[in-house]
């Protein structure tokens, strides 16, 4: 017990330096990225080009992020949970608040049967949580508690944030990959000089590969950072026999269910809500190797 | 010349840094504790609002219960008219166990058990008491956040200059976390 009552200052703010860095690198590679394109295409000036990027991406990225909250729980079809009728959602969750001195979070409730939980938003002051209805149904008090203390410390830590920022910049990379790649079908052939054919190549395989890394970057993180939040929730909890119960029973009963949701929003559940075979595709780590550490705690 | 200029400047500019760090660090541990005191505070207002309500539901029921009725209600008088907060956690303490030995007669009186007013109001202060124990869980690590950072290095140093010290932990036998009774289906 003694070594998890740390400070967790140090862990928040490596999230937030790492989130800034992020920005500046994906900003950095994405100039990178449409200077090569206005250059393999030829016949446009570059700069302005860059600029007109630079802008254009800028302003999506300030748009996404100020209403990613919105977006997630949109995108899940999830519905603000009456206070009234679901009193002990709020009753644990209120309690987690004190436990961890976080501001009180919105809270959401999503049809489906599978017992999973997502956090999201840009700071702890606008943060949602958002629980299934099979969660509420089929996990008991304790078990509910556990799985909340997990997302609480999602916001705590400032993950929410860095995951809505890795979740907006891999969606921006993509985009702007996929543009590049299919305008390339309606290129004419009567660009014929070596340098536009080498830029044209390095182009490519920027926009081949850039989705590419910064995904798998993203999977690597959202992994290591699960880990983080269990150990938090103990910590807010002090004994991890509700989140330990909880990932059993998950084990057990999302044997068959699933939630279809976009790749960009997989990684702020609890557990990965769709079932994918390959682990280096996970964006959560194995339920088993989470049970074990928690039980080490 | 002109670099070892830069350089000291430099250095000063650091130091200052450190100053305003450590400066803010302390103000906002020592908030973090304040803030969680009046947390503890508002949950145990909000428990002994709760009582009359309670007694009033049990009242019908539970007349031959005497004893346990006063200390209920004696302990809601403490925890009202205690003044600091040592003497309102204390009071709130007495007021749980005496809850406690409320609930635990109520088990005798299937009606009561029935009645719905009696069980919404069971569950509120079973979940204050939960809120009770996280306040208070918040604001012990709180002290001690704020007695490692004043107590080791270099924080300590800053510490001694701004004039800011240890805080000491509320001396009262800690509040047992209430095992969940139920389980809402």
């Amino acid at each position: 017990m003694e070594n998890i009552r740390i400070s967790f200052h140090e862990e928040i703010r490596k999230n937030k330096i790492y989130s800034t860095i992020l920005i500046f690198v994906v900003l950095f590679f994405l100039v990178a990225l449409v200077y090569v394109i206005g250059l393999a295409i030829g016949g446009v000036d570059v700069f302005i080009l860059s600029i007109l990027a630079v802008v254009i991406s800028v302003s999506y990225v300030l748009l996404t992020y100020y209403n990613s909250d919105k977006i997630a729980i949109a995108s899940v079809g999830a519905k603000f949970a009456n206070p009234s009728t679901h009193k002990n959602y709020y009753d644990l969750v209120e309690g987690l608040t004190l436990a961890s001195g976080m501001p009180m979070p919105k809270l959401y409730i999503m049809e489906s049967e599978q017992i999973n939980a997502f956090a999201s938003g840009r700071s702890p002051d606008k943060a949602v949580i958002c629980i299934t209805t099979g969660a509420l149904k089929k996990l008991n008090k304790q078990e509910l508690e556990g799985v909340l203390a997990h997302e609480i410390s999602h916001v705590a830590n400032y993950d929410i944030r860095f995951m809505t920022i890795t979740a907006v910049m891999v969606g921006l990379i993509s985009i702007i990959s996929q543009i590049f790649l299919r305008s390339l079908w309606f290129q004419g052939n009567n660009r014929n000089d070596k340098s536009s054919t080498i830029f044209m190549l390095i182009g490519i395989a920027l926009a081949i590969l850039a989705p590419i890394a910064v995904f798998f970057v993203q999977l690597a993180i959202s992994r290591k950072r699960e880990y983080g939040a269990d150990a938090s929730a103990v910590k807010f909890m002090r004994t991890p026999t509700g989140l330990i119960n909880a990932l059993e029973k998950i084990k057990r009963e999302n044997e068959d269910v699933e939630i279809k949701v976009s790749s960009a929003i997989a990684p702020l559940f609890l557990v990965k809500p769709s079932k994918k075979t390959k682990e280096l595709f996970q964006t959560h780590p194995d339920i088993n190797k989470r049970i074990e550490k928690l039980k080490k705690m | 010349m002109v670099t070892s200029w830069l350089i000291g400047v430099a250095i000063l500019i650091l130091i200052a840094i450190f100053f305003f760090i450590y400066y803010n660090k302390f103000i906002r541990l020592n908030n973090q504790i304040d803030n969680s005191l009046a947390q503890i505070d508002v949950q145990l207002k909000k428990r002994a609002d709760l009582v009359p309500n309670l007694l009033e539901s049990v009242k019908g029921y539970m007349k031959h219960e005497k004893t346990v009725i006063t200390e209920v209600t004696n302990a809601r008088k403490v925890l009202v008219g205690a003044k600091d907060v040592v003497g309102k956690v204390k009071a709130g303490n007495a007021l749980q166990t005496a809850l406690g030995h409320l609930f635990a007669i109520a088990e005798n009186y299937p009606n009561l058990k029935a009645n719905e007013n009696f069980l919404q109001l069971q569950n509120e202060l079973s979940a204050i008491e939960d809120k009770v124990a996280y306040a208070r869980q918040y604001y012990n690590d709180a002290i001690l956040s704020l007695n490692t950072s004043v107590t080791t290095l270099p924080g300590k140093w800053f510490a001694s200059i701004y004039g800011f010290g240890k805080r000491e932990y509320l001396q009262i036998p800690a509040e047992s976390r209430a095992v969940p009774k139920v389980s809402f289906e």
